[in-house]
């Protein structure tokens, strides 16, 4: 034990002289790798001493050595920032030189607005459901109160894949798929694709967004509709946003209502504005009272319980929000359209 | 369709400035797309309901004023002059089929002199967007417009027999409409015949042996009901949509024939017309007015406002329902035949509502009485891939789910495509089997528009038979071409590469607690053979990636490389993932090892880690290969590996003859299981 201890001694003797008159970073690091290098260093083989030792000895020794070790690592780095002190001017590097950037992906912006929806709901209370983009005729017409052979199914111009199933056109067969799984009260939204045999033009898509919702429990009432609608409307577009409802017709509610902004350009102020054509109102939600048939068809009394349900296009929306004049910008993907809404 | 307020002032006297009455019109749910003026009178667009057949005609749109505005309709006389002759010695009406013709009207007009309209019919003509053709047609139009009555004329001349029969088409019978269009009649076609011939496509259009033409001069007048479900199917079957089919495929008041036959024989006595005596009117199964009880209570508890009970007679009342108190706040309502759309008690809450008027039904938050089930995890997984993406650089694609069929011949994805039976072009045929025909295409934009680094992802379904079943499934597509990064003054610019997009996989997988994936070199139809692998996932193939071939590039036009990678998310979720647990942070030392290796290059990282990894040394934390090189003074056949071996004990500090041992045990099995030599100076 006394040997060691006199080697560490020495070994500190030494490695002061060493230091002394370094003035290069290079001869730094040799005197660096001479001590401490992991395998080879003078300080670290002395580690490898430790087994030569009594068990009793050990811990001090150790505690020894590891204190040398500090002394040593504290000298160098004492020198190393002495030696790299203040630099010559010449060498100053421009501190407003622009910082690091680096490239940050961007959500695409459809999924930007539909997660804001969902929070927006989620914070009323609604849980999100998703269901099939490929139907059958019963989930997608039937049981939404579309009888065979009814004009309102133009409305809903349909893709299909056979006589059997076909591409939905709405999120409301999730509605139907819930109410026939779980009792009310339910409070959902459906988020997803949907689907119509629509040419693409500026203000049509093939395919698009929606987002549907529907409340049942007991005493659900119209005012409960107008209610969570102005809400939502009023945080998704602005507290000052004008919301209008007027009667409509939907074949899986009764009464119906058609929910219209006030305009988002021109504040409903502009006989010749391009987006409400003066109107002062956007159409933007289908909504009403499920039909009691509707109630009916998943085994819901509807003399007991009573719901209401809205839908709306997610792209539209985004398209008021924003002020995109084409819809289909949001199937090109071109990344300098997309990467604007990284900082929304 | 068209409402001209002149007409409108036929039968009511509305004094309200345009966008007054276009208000009005809305807030009762009868919504105006747009309005123009026309030579004095403005015409308005109506976008009127499937439900509301009864507002396809000026007098329905001017009733639903009427109780907006609580004006009073004007009644209308509709005299005639007769000749002294009964109708019934004039026609034979009989209905064969009274399921698809309910009820048939028939009045004869003698000696009418065929010519141009009036200027007050033609006027009225022009303003529904037609043009004014001869008195007898503007007639049927008219009273088309102005009541929602479809009415054909027939000259009686050309019907043998002067017999009209109401009957199924026959197999393989032929008809010419009167716009000259062949139609082949199928035996499910109700027709309108004489004895020998068919003579129109009852509800839908008339044919051009009974047409009426300059030299005509008695008129048969047809006013009927048809089955609207038997037009609709007659009118998709022949692909003709008339003003008339329009009609009655949505359902006809089947009380109004005979005043729409009164009303079309007065006009043409106008045109020195005499019309016989009587209407023949044949409806064998008289029908009853619909009835529906409603109860106040009902309303209030719908509407979440209390609606007194006058103002519900009164408004139902002026909407021509007859109101029959049952008790207290009960009535048994009867719907007038014009408003098919009125079955139940919901419908008629609606009508209240209407004229109640939306805007004063209060606004009130639903209380929640209950929790709705958590967010499906699958959800929150889903999220974690998006952010991990986005951290390295990849942007968010969405594309249509429609597929061309040339590309996906050559992506051949291996799975069957869902063709889609009536696309919106044949270049949208099929639903993608795999989403990197959107990603290429993506690409291919970007490029062609100047940008030097792209890189893509979707989160989508694909779609493909299994077995007789379609089947979607969420897949993570992801694609990589170009610069990486942002231009820098500090670096310069690097290429993405293979490696780049693997390490995104692998970093998905990890973040989802799925380590235990297995990148094996593997074939993909549309990736270079010499550069792809297929991930698998507890023996079970969840995705790939490489390089996409060649000749896929050069057809979408895209400058290579291009890196892609697909996932199947539905069967990665199938799998469970590494359970989540916390692992205490060890409070004592680490100790770290670094060993280079001179190795065979053809022994590939795979079989080298799987090999570290079943020694299952204890205390191992983790290894990774932190250098790998090749140059001079390295052999040819050779590279140099280096390793970084990381060793924790939870409860001690490590002693180094402890990891020495271990080192050991590593170096022995690589050496004699892959003849790795330790390098010159290579443990460390």
């Amino acid at each position: 034990m006394s040997g060691l201890k006199e080697k560490i001694e020495k070994l500190q003797e030494r490695f002061d002289e060493a230091i002394e008159g370094i003035t290069d970073e290079k001869a730094l690091q040799e005197v660096r790798n001479l001590y401490l290098s992991r395998s080879r260093g003078s300080v670290s083989s002395l580690f490898g001493e430790l087994k030569s030792l009594k068990p009793e000895e050990k811990p001090d020794a150790g505690k020894e050595i590891n204190a040398l070790k500090e002394y040593v690592q504290d000298k160098l780095q004492a020198l190393q920032i002495q030696l790299s002190g203040p630099r010559a001017v010449e060498e100053m590097v421009d501190l407003t030189l622009p910082g690091e950037a680096s490239y940050i992906g961007s959500p695409h912006p459809i999924l930007i607005i539909q997660q804001e929806i969902e929070n927006i709901f989620l914070s009323m209370g609604f849980s999100v459901e998703e269901g099939p983009e490929i139907e059958t005729d019963y989930y997608n017409f039937e049981a939404l109160n579309f009888p065979p052979h009814h004009p309102a199914r133009d409305d809903w111009d349909t893709l299909y894949i056979n006589d059997d199933f076909l591409l939905r056109t709405h999120t409301s067969p999730v509605q139907i798929r819930v109410m026939e799984k779980r009792k009310p009260p339910i409070r959902i939204i459906t988020p997803g694709k949907v689907f119509r045999k629509e040419s693409p033009d500026p203000t049509h898509l093939p395919m698009f967004y929606q987002v549907e919702g529907l409340v049942v429990d007991r005493g659900i009432t119209f005012a409960h509709l107008k209610g969570t609608l102005e809400s939502f409307l009023k945080i998704l577009f602005h507290e000052k946003t004008k919301v209008r409802f007027r009667p409509s017709f939907f074949p899986f509610t009764e009464p119906s209502a058609e929910v219209d902004i006030g305009c988002t350009v021109c504040n409903r102020e502009d006989s010749a504005c391009r987006v409400c054509g003066g109107g002062g109102w956007i159409e933007l939600l289908g909504s009403g009272m499920v039909d009691p048939q509707v109630l009916k068809n998943v085994n819901i009394d509807p003399e007991e319980y009573s719901g209401f349900a809205f839908g709306l296009g997610i792209d539209r929306a985004a398209m008021f929000l924003y002020q995109i004049p084409d819809l289909r910008y949001f199937y090109e993907n071109d990344l300098r359209f997309i990467r604007q809404f990284l900082q929304k | 369709m068209k409402i001209s307020i002149d007409w409108l002032k036929d039968f009511i006297d509305v004094e309200l400035s345009t966008s007054r009455l276009i208000d009005t019109l809305n807030s009762i749910g009868m919504l105006i797309d747009s309005w123009e003026e026309q030579k004095g009178d403005i015409i308005l667009e109506l976008e009127t309901y499937s439900n509301r057949p009864d507002t396809l005609g000026h007098i329905g749109v001017a009733r639903e004023l009427a109780v907006a505005l609580d004006l009073p309709l004007k009644e209308q006389e509709w005299p005639l002059t007769e000749v002294d002759e009964n109708s019934s010695e004039n026609i034979d009406i009989e209905i064969f089929d009274d399921d698809l013709c309910p009820r048939y009207c028939g009045i004869v007009v003698k000696d009418v002199n065929v010519g141009p309209s009036p200027e007050w019919l033609a006027r009225k003509i022009e303003a529904m967007g037609l043009s004014h053709i001869n008195n007898v047609v503007d007639v049927s139009n008219y009273v088309l417009f102005a009541t929602a009555q479809p009415i054909h004329m027939f000259d009686i001349s050309k019907l043998s027999g002067k017999k009209i029969i109401v009957r199924k088409a026959k197999k393989g019978e032929a008809f010419r409409s009167l716009e000259g269009e062949d139609i082949n009649l199928s035996p499910d076609m109700l027709v309108i015949a004489d004895e020998q011939k068919p003579v129109a496509l009852a509800g839908v259009i008339g044919g051009e042996n009974s047409a009426v033409t300059e030299t005509t001069r008695d008129i048969l007048i047809e006013s009927a009901h048809f089955n609207p479900v038997s037009v609709r199917k007659t009118g998709k079957k022949t692909g003709i949509q008339t003003d008339a089919s329009y009609r009655f495929e949505r359902g006809s008041d089947i009380s109004f024939p005979p005043k729409a036959a009164l009303m079309a024989a007065s006009l043409l006595t106008q045109f020195g017309g005499k019309a016989t005596k009587g209407i023949v009117d044949i409806y064998p199964k008289s029908r009853k007015n619909k009835t529906v009880m409603l109860r106040q209570r009902r309303v209030s508890e719908i509407l979440g406002v209390d609606i007194r009970s006058d103002f519900i007679v009164e408004t139902l009342s002026k909407l021509e329902f007859i109101l029959e108190k049952k008790q207290q706040g009960v009535w048994q309502v009867q719907v007038p035949f014009f408003r098919i759309d009125i079955e139940r008690e919901a419908d008629l809450v609606e009508e209240i509502a209407r004229f109640y008027g939306y805007e004063n039904i209060p606004s009130v938050f639903p209380p929640l009485t209950a929790m709705e089930p958590p967010p499906d995890p699958k959800k929150r997984q889903i999220q974690k891939c998006r952010q991990a993406l986005f951290h390295y650089g990849f942007d968010e694609v969405v594309n249509y789910s429609f597929a061309d069929p040339e590309n996906e011949e050559k992506l051949q994805s291996g799975r069957k495509a869902i063709a889609i039976r009536n696309p919106i072009s044949t270049k949208a045929s099929l639903l993608k089997t795999t989403l990197l025909e959107g990603l290429l295409e993506n690409i291919a934009w970007n490029q062609n528009r100047g940008a030097d680094g792209i890189h893509i992802f979707e989160v989508g379904k694909i779609y493909f038979w299994e077995d007789d079943a379609c089947s979607e499934q969420m897949s993570l597509g992801m694609a990589t071409a170009g610069y990486l990064g942002m231009n820098s003054w500090q670096e310069p610019p690097i290429q993405t590469n293979f490696f780049h997009l693997k390490g995104v996989c692998e970093a998905i997988l990890s973040l989802l607690r799925y380590e235990s994936v297995v990148f094996l070199a593997g074939k993909h139809p549309s990736l270079e053979k010499e550069s792809a692998l297929s991930i698998l996932l507890k023996g079970k193939k969840i995705g790939c990636i490489g390089a996409v071939r060649r000749d896929i590039c050069s057809s979408f036009s895209i400058r290579e490389p291009v890196w892609a990678a697909e996932l199947d998310l539905n069967g990665i979720f199938q799998k469970q993932p590494r359970p989540f647990e916390y692992i205490p942070v060890i409070k004592y030392p680490k100790v770290v090892r670094d060993i280079s290796f001179i190795a065979d290059r053809k022994i590939s990282y795979q079989e080298i880690k799987q090999t570290l990894e079943e020694l299952s040394i204890p205390n191992l934390e983790r290894f990774e290969l932190y250098d790998r090189f090749t140059g001079v003074s390295i052999p040819k056949e050779k590279v140099s590996l280096s390793f970084r071996f990381l060793y924790h004990h939870p409860q001690r500090t490590l002693l180094a003859e402890e990891v020495d041992g271990f080192q050991e045990k590593i170096i022995k099995t690589l050496s004699s299981k892959f003849g790795f030599q330790l390098r010159e100076g290579g443990e460390n």
